[in-house]
């Protein structure tokens, strides 16, 4: 990244930490710079981005507990009609501060309320935001913002060994909706993966533990897509996504994950048949 | 608590209802009393409750310093967990030292108005900063630093965070001195130390309140040094592993033992009816929380129910509750 990176890693974990279990957070030291024009500049250019206009909503917790996961969702409300092309999660002040992305494809579904959550670290005091593009490649944001700090480096492995055990195993699932007219299903895509972000210290080497984590993520429903979400370090580990998808014949996900050294998992909601 | 230090009370409360002198009626605690404070010239700068000076002998030879049942602030100094010592005829061992150094220094005073053998370990039950920062105390006397074989690696990742946050929390004067200090001794199969005439086993535990939890027994005295394992009164945290937790306390309710000395709680309590709230609590959480994964619940879903049967029955739940429900949810639904 340019100049938005440079200003951005002066942010890295430089306040607040965790205080025994509990999380308290100094104020950051630049809590006033705004760094939106930057990275709005770099991902958007100069297209026009409507703010609370209703098409996205972005729920976050009232209060962070544990800024290693804090979880957030996305919800397009169903008075929005249009198909999806993508939606952008930034949190302005982390190390990336580009969460996810996702480029919906034609299984993402409409005709209700389609929605897209996950769990995220938040290293400092910050914006957080969801940019959705519709079909008509108009912009769409929603603004919160998020009293938490540390999750990055400071929120270590509650149990460093056993994060390591069954790296890459994806679990899926389906939900059908309530009301069998409802065109739109939900699925979870959970990955077992530490998701190291390279500022986690290994006290055994004095060095720190290398950046590995899931970099794609790709959905597929009855072999159409879903969605293709681009992934950085920002997730929390073990990376957890709850989306909708449209209907389908038969409404079996197949997921396909690779991490940053290249390794790729796959996952399917289908149970194997036979035992 | 919250992490919006708009919202986080600073500045000293009113010293009350802090139970300075209400432990310490005997003469031998008012004299410790009277020692430790003289023997710390930089108390008077502190609230003047924030100070070890409680220690009581609950068997011969063990004392125990009680904490108060809050999260760390200057009106406390971090004076939140329980610290102990036991003399042998031969030498002191210090069972977790505080949140500070100074804390640390006073109790090292206690120690020193009861017995002037040699401070030969200082033992930590595990690596929060309530339990570890008084360490830098003891530097003076050259003791091993005893602790859970995965403690190093535990302090060593955690330590910029721990130093930075509870010097903002406790005030970078009450604060000054502390740090963290690795263990010298690390304790990977049971083990045992000897004071003279008293020997002390130390047991490395599996994952359970964090992944380096010890169980320290004085063996004359059949006393148990639970650490956070147990707590009383203030909720449980969970840093480690909640099944693993509830697994190691079914095997601590198999024991049989005099007394056991809490993290945080009363100075002494029995087996097993010390272990009952707990258990209680964590299973409240694991039952709550599996059955809303099983129903396809989300994290945020849980974090508003899982475990609220339990809100009236424990100080600091507010502080704690749903981080715990977070913690054994993303551990829960990969089972
Ligand atoms: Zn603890």
């Amino acid at each position: 990244m340019t100049i938005a990176f440079a200003k951005l890693s002066r942010t890295i974990c430089g306040a607040v930490l965790a205080a025994g279990i509990g999380v308290l957070a100094t104020a950051p030291a630049h809590a006033d710079e705004d760094l939106w024009p930057l990275l709005r500049e770099q991902a958007f250019g100069d297209r026009p981005i409507s703010e609370e206009s209703g098409f996205v909503v972005l729920e976050t917790p009232q209060k962070v507990e544990d800024a290693a996961i804090v979880p957030i969702t996305v919800r397009i409300p169903p008075h929005v009609r249009d198909q999806l092309k993508s939606l952008s999660i930034f949190i302005d002040k982390n190390p990336d501060p580009k969460v996810a992305t996702l480029n919906f494809g034609p299984a993402a579904g409409a005709g209700g309320e389609r929605s897209f959550s996950t769990r995220v670290r938040v290293d400092n005091f910050s914006h957080a935001r969801a940019v959705l593009e519709l079909e008509d490649g108009s912009l769409h944001m929603a603004t919160k913002f998020l009293s938490a700090a540390g999750g990055c480096a400071a929120m270590q492995a509650k149990d460093p060994d056993a994060d390591m055990t069954g790296l890459g195993k994806t679990v899926v699932r389906t939900f059908s909706p309530a009301l069998s007219s409802n065109p739109i299903w939900s699925g979870q895509v959970m990955i077992k993966h530490p998701n190291h972000n390279g500022m986690q210290l290994d006290i055994n080497t004095a060095k720190f533990i290398p950046a590995r984590y899931v970099k794609e993520v790709k959905v597929e429903r009855d072999g159409e897509l879903v969605f293709t979400l681009d992934s950085t370090f920002s997730i929390s580990t073990n990376p957890n996504f709850r989306f909708t998808f449209g209907k389908g014949d038969n409404n079996e996900l197949d997921v396909s994950v690779v991490d940053t050294d290249g390794v790729a998992f796959e996952g399917m909601s289908k149970r194997p048949s036979g035992s | 608590m919250t992490n919006d230090p708009r919202k986080t009370p600073v500045g000293p409360t009113t010293p009350s209802g802090c139970g300075y002198g209400v432990h310490g009626l005997s003469r031998r605690n008012v004299l410790l009393a009277s020692l430790a404070i003289a023997s710390v010239p930089l108390l008077r700068y502190a609230p003047a409750h924030a100070a070890i000076n409680d220690v009581m002998e609950v068997a011969p030879g063990i004392f125990v310093h009680q904490g108060r049942y809050e999260v760390q602030s200057p009106a406390n100094g971090g004076d939140i967990a329980n610290a102990s010592f036991v003399v042998g005829s031969e030498g002191v061992a210090v069972i977790d030292t505080s949140g500070s150094a100074r804390l640390g220094a006073q109790l090292r005073d206690a120690i020193r108005a009861v017995t002037d053998k040699p401070i030969k370990y200082v033992i930590n039950t595990h690596m929060h900063p309530d339990h570890v920062f008084g360490n830098a105390a003891f530097k003076q006397d050259n003791p091993e630093f005893v602790g859970h074989y995965k403690l190093a690696r535990a302090l060593g990742t955690r330590k910029d965070g721990y130093l930075a946050a509870n010097e903002q929390m406790i005030g970078s004067e009450a604060f000054a001195g502390s740090e963290i200090i690795l263990p010298t001794l690390s304790i990977k199969e049971p083990t045992k130390l000897d004071l003279g005439d008293r020997e002390l086993l130390l047991e490395p535990q599996p994952t359970a309140h964090t992944d380096n939890d010890l169980i320290v027994t004085d063996l004359k005295t059949n006393t148990l040094f639970l650490g956070d394992l147990l707590f009383s009164v203030h909720v449980p945290t969970i840093d480690g592993s909640i099944k693993g937790w509830i697994d190691v306390l079914d095997e601590i309710g198999q024991r049989k033992a005099a007394r056991v000395v809490p993290g945080h709680g009363p100075r002494t309590m029995e087996l097993p009816e010390a272990l009952v709230p707990e258990q209680r609590y964590l299973s409240a959480i694991a039952d709550d929380v599996r059955k809303q994964i099983a129903e396809g619940k989300t994290l945020e879903q849980a974090t508003k129910t899982a475990g609220f049967s339990e809100k009236d029955a424990w100080k600091l739940f507010d502080q704690y509750h749903v981080r715990n429900v977070t913690a054994a949810f993303a551990e829960l639904e990969w089972e």
